[in-house]
């Protein structure tokens, strides 16, 4: 009974999509457009978040310490780096260890080897290396390292020429995220008004058969509900149209961007296999939510009682 | 079966469609209701519908206070009393059989009890062999006469029709007041609303007279007396 009654719905829902078909196209068309600016964003937060990684990587905050300090002096120094706020690790790295990454980095620099070779023994200094917990953070524990007591085990320190760059990226990935607040809520706002529209031509066209419904006793939700099936099928056709769009476009964009990033960690296209589910998943609901809304308000301003 | 008690309807600005009005009907009668033109016929049968709700007074169908019936009751209200309009309301993309169809499908009925009631009320009112008609096939009273059949679906124990003549050349409305006679003498209670002083006067049953909101004659075997 109750199936019967929603196949009913859902045939009256099609029938509106397809009488109406001119309206249901540009409904779409203008959810795709929401949908495709939608995951242009996700593409610009990811590549932010890459950009922020690669700077991540190449930021070495290191305390280099006397080759022969002595080991309780070390453990009390790292302990010391280790409550200072927003420190999230502080790992020592030995002298041997110092030099064999030094040698693997520079692998096919032959006259560096040579070098090394000749001074005999290992002149690399062990050292402390600390981690923030995030790219804001540096700046704070850069700040608390300047100021820390003078340890006789310290030799130098390596951090300052990155503050500069640290503070430029901390202001770009905050505007990009209040731009990308402010063109989704636009986005969001046109939607409405497009889909509420379009219930709104729909419950026009259908305004003889709604009073039949009504004269002879159909319940409201069964008059009502057809328009927010179709809602959710605005929602459903938008969002298979731009899975259709938009991978071919991130693969078209995708070398450009391994280039102009310098790095070879971005991978778009296996981004979004990675995150398939959750990123159309949650478009999906959430635009259905806000065409059914739209949908809701119409219905209830133009089907009365 | 209905009961109206000291209705008053009131549209704003300055408008009382029902005035202090006040009816008894009886299970089964055949009642005409007669009035001129914006004395609140239509008015009425709106608040039995509950498309519209009594400003002072009360309402009761059967034992059913409907004063102030809430909106998702009003669907079973309506299960109950079927109604006629002057314009016929069929849907012109639907035959005459999916007219009647709809009303049954939108309620929620299973196809084998629609497929078995939506030729039963066709013939009733002698429609079977144009079921596969457009409206636009069939003439004006055969067209009303498919109103009335998808209006019996439910079986309503009420049957109001506001002036179901009004767009009928003669020989059409006295079939559909033969009809809803013939309806009547099945047990429902029918509320014939018009203009029409051949058919009030041929019919020889109750007529209330309106005017101006108010019942102002109320006669057992009436005449048309406007
Ligand atoms: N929705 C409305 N808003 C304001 N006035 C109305 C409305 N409906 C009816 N009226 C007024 O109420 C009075 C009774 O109308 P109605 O019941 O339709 O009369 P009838 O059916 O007897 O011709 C008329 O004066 C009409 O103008
Ligand atoms: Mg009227």
């Amino acid at each position: 009974m109750i199936l019967l009654s929603i196949a009913r719905v859902l045939k009256f829902a099609l029938q509106d999509f397809g009488r109406n078909f001119w309206v249901s196209l540009v409904t779409v068309t203008i959810l795709v457009l929401s949908l495709f600016s939608v995951n242009f964003l996700v593409v610009v937060d990811y590549i932010s978040q890459q950009a922020i990684k690669s700077v991540e990587e190449k930021i070495d905050l290191s305390l280099y310490l006397n080759a022969d300090a002595a080991e309780e002096d070390i453990s009390a120094l790292k302990r010391e780096l280790e409550s200072v706020a927003g420190v999230v690790e502080v790992s020592y790295v030995s002298k041997a260890q110092a030099l064999e990454s030094f040698q693997s980095k520079n692998r096919d620099n032959q006259s560096l080897q040579e070098a090394l070779r000749e001074v005999g023994k290992n002149p690399l200094n062990p050292s402390l290396v600390v981690q923030a917990k995030e790219l804001a953070d540096y700046e704070t524990v850069i700040n608390s390292l300047d100021k820390l007591s003078k340890h006789t085990v310290i030799e130098s320190k390596n951090f300052d020429d990155h503050r500069n760059l640290l503070q430029s990226m901390n202001t770009i990935t905050a505007r990009t995220r209040q731009i990308m607040l402010l063109v989704s809520f636009i986005f969001i706002a046109v939607t409405v008004l497009v889909v509420f529209n379009a219930v709104r031509i729909a419950i026009y066209t259908h305004r003889k058969e709604i009073g039949v419904m009504k004269l002879v006793g159909a319940s409201n939700w069964f008059i009502r509900a057809p328009f927010l099936a179709e809602a959710i099928l605005y929602s459903f056709l938008g969002v298979i149209a731009v899975i259709a769009i938009f991978y071919p476009f991130i693969h078209l964009l995708q070398p450009y961007l391994g280039s102009f990033l310098n790095t070879a960690s971005v991978d778009l296209v296996g981004y979004f296999n990675g995150h398939f589910i959750i990123i159309f998943g949650v478009e999906f609901l959430g635009a259905s939510l806000i065409n059914i809304i739209a949908s809701s308000i119409a219905v209830g301003k133009y089907v009365k009682v | 079966m209905i009961t109206f008690e000291n209705v008053t309807k009131f549209y704003p600005p300055n408008t009382n469609a029902l005035d202090n009005f006040s009816l008894e009907i009886k299970p089964g009668e055949f009642l005409s209701v007669v009035g001129q033109s914006g004395t609140g016929k239509t008015t009425m049968v709106k608040l039995l519908i509950g498309e519209e709700k009594a400003t002072k007074g009360k309402i009761l169908v059967g034992d059913w206070d409907i004063t102030n019936v809430r909106p998702r009751e009003i669907p079973y209200l309506r299960r109950q009393i079927g109604v006629i309009f002057q314009d016929f309301k069929l849907l012109p993309a639907k035959t005459l059989f999916e007219n009647v169809a709809f009303a049954m499908q939108v309620c929620g009925h299973i196809p084998s009890k629609i497929n078995l009631v939506v030729p039963q009320v066709l013939k009733l009112v002698g429609l079977e062999k144009k079921i596969w008609r457009y409206p636009n096939e069939v003439s004006g009273g055969e067209q009303q006469r498919a109103v009335i059949a998808r209006a019996l679906v439910h079986h309503p124990k009420i049957l109001l029709a506001d002036e179901p003549t009004g767009n009928l050349d003669s020989i059409n409305a006295a079939d559909i007041i033969n009809l809803l006679e013939k309806i009547n003498k099945f047990g429902t209670t029918v509320i014939l609303v018009t203009h029409n002083k051949e058919i009030v006067n041929s019919l020889r049953r109750r007529v209330v007279t309106i005017d101006a909101g108010r019942v102002i004659s109320d006669q057992k075997i009436g005449k048309y007396i406007l």
